[in-house]
């Protein structure tokens, strides 16, 4: 809690990232949230294209501490015949609340037809869908409109805001255009002014906090917000009422 | 200590990393002095150690003369850029004799193709290791076995490794390890839990805090430093302690 206001880091993976000294280590993870007074962390697994065995290790993870974090599922168009099979088993049998996808893996553009499965599923459900987004062509936050504008009860979050500049900026007009889309700050770029850009541009409603733990500490990335020159009320918002509001919890 | 919505640093605070000026790809955020130290006060940061942009990629000789303007006597010091050609090494050397050194940072020149090693920097970093000046040296244009091989080579050299991120997380340890003269500042220290690992391994007096603003947002790790585990001793002397120690022409371990 800070100030009485519940805190919720949005973005998290589990599984270890050995070269890049990213270890999902729940002690450590729970230490650097205690620190700061982060509440409950979102985590997913990207690692397995099957969804099925990612999904399974953030079960697994999230049993072990449930008042802490909460899980998110996770599948590919890679192997598109199980995904909504996996989406069902991962939301209905796991508790999972919402889903992860990471197009850059992929060879397919967010909004292409082999991803519609997984946005119908959403859309049926009123469940929060975050992206990956950046550079790459297939995760341009841009895409986000149309998908946004076809599953109007879906909500899909652009991860790291499109991260630099220019995808950024396509994230901040998707917000602007569609009530449903929401903007999620992790990012190790740390540029100046992108928070209050963030806030000041789409709402402080639509913007999530964010970390990407474990391969980055969630500390320098709520630092990040507190620092940043916008208002508590935003603040308050931005850390954890936005997150609460679209996740239900 | 509870936790708050706003933050101010307990300590003081020397910043060892900013960057002032117009790059040339990219306009600053930070248009003037005035606006720095304004930024500085908004995020409780009373000195810094600041370089100019133009000497990243265009040049640092031209650079060094930009930063002139940028300098304050009580709050923003100037940190010099240097590269392994007469003229870069003629122009900080005249500058010494004026006393006005008291750090230098490494110009890249392996975007060029000239690598870090002693047959190509062996006489800046022997001027520099006789004259007790360090180098701050920007990771994400370094190679890993360069610096270990040629620093190897002058012991006696205080060096700053600047901008370790978590792409360098595998060099940390073993350049730290190996350059028993270096510390590691910590603007883009982001894997978990690494700042008190860091410190228990090597202790606070190998680490200086720095922003690498206008490239970072100032506030992000002066906030995480104020948030982890170390002492406040300990925090005291990365915050500041260790930058001045280092200025000061007393920054060797050895």
């Amino acid at each position: 809690m800070i100030e009485e206001q519940r805190v919720i880091d949005f973005h998290g993976h589990t599984g270890r990232l050995d070269s890049y000294n990213g270890v999902d280590d729940p002690a450590l993870i729970l230490r650097a949230m205690d620190r700061v007074g982060i509440d409950v962390s979102c985590v997913f697994n990207i690692f397995h294209p099957d969804g099925t065995t990612g999904n399974d290790i953030t079960a697994q993870f999230v049993a072990k501490h449930p008042d802490r974090f909460v899980g998110f599922a996770y599948v590919s168009p890679m192997m598109p015949e199980g995904m909504v099979a996996e989406l069902t088993r991962a939301i209905d049998e796991l508790g999972l609340v919402a889903i992860k996808l990471y197009p850059p893996y992929t060879q397919w553009d967010l909004n292409e037809p082999i991803w519609h499965p997984i946005y119908e599923f959403a859309n049926a459900r009123g469940l929060a869908i975050i992206f990956h987004t950046g550079t790459d062509p297939h995760s341009h936050p841009g895409l986000l409109a149309d998908c946004a504008a076809r599953f109007p009860n879906a909500n899909f979050v652009s991860g790291h805001a499109g991260n630099v500049a220019e995808p950024r900026a396509a994230a901040i007009k998707a917000a602007q255009d569609y009530p449903n889309i929401f903007l999620e700050t992790c990012s190790t770029f740390r540029t100046p002014g992108v928070i209050e850009q963030l806030v000041n541009e789409a709402g402080a409603d639509r913007v999530l906090f964010g970390s990407d733990i474990a391969l980055m500490d969630s500390r320098p990335q709520l630092g990040k917000i507190i620092t940043a020159d916008i208002s508590d009320e935003a603040k308050r918002l931005v850390c954890g009422g936005n997150a609460a509001r679209l996740l239900g919890i | 200590m509870s936790i708050q919505f706003t933050f101010q640093p307990r300590v003081p605070v020397f910043d060892a990393n900013v960057r002032v000026g117009d790059l040339h790809y990219q306009p600053s955020p930070c248009r003037s002095r005035d606006q720095l130290l304004s930024e500085m006060d908004r995020h409780g940061v009373e000195k810094a150690l600041i370089y100019h942009a133009q000497t990243e990629e265009v040049s640092p000789f031209d650079g060094n003369g930009f930063l002139e303007a940028w300098l304050d006597d009580s709050r923003l010091f100037p940190q010099w850029s240097i590269m392994p050609t007469p003229d870069s090494l003629a122009q900080v050397q005249a500058l010494h004799e004026q006393g006005r050194v008291h750090s230098v940072r490494l110009h890249n020149a392996r975007s060029v193709g000239l690598p870090f090693r002693p047959w190509s920097c062996g006489a800046m970093l022997t001027w520099l290791s006789d004259n007790r000046i360090p180098l701050w040296i920007p990771l994400p244009d370094a190679d890993a076995d360069e610096l270990a091989m040629t620093l190897s080579a002058f012991p006696e050299l205080v060096t700053v490794l600047v901008g370790a991120h978590y792409s360098h997380a595998l060099w940390v340890r073993p350049l730290m390890t190996t350059l028993p003269n270096s510390y590691l500042e910590l603007s883009r220290i982001e894997p978990l839990g690494e700042v008190e690992a860091l410190c228990g391994e090597y202790g606070a007096e190998r680490f200086v805090y720095g922003s690498w603003y206008d490239r970072l947002a100032m506030g992000t790790m002066l906030y995480y430093l104020h948030h982890t585990d170390i002492s406040e001793s300990e925090l005291e002397l990365i915050c500041a302690g260790n930058l001045l120690r280092i200025l000061q022409g007393e920054g060797r371990h050895d």
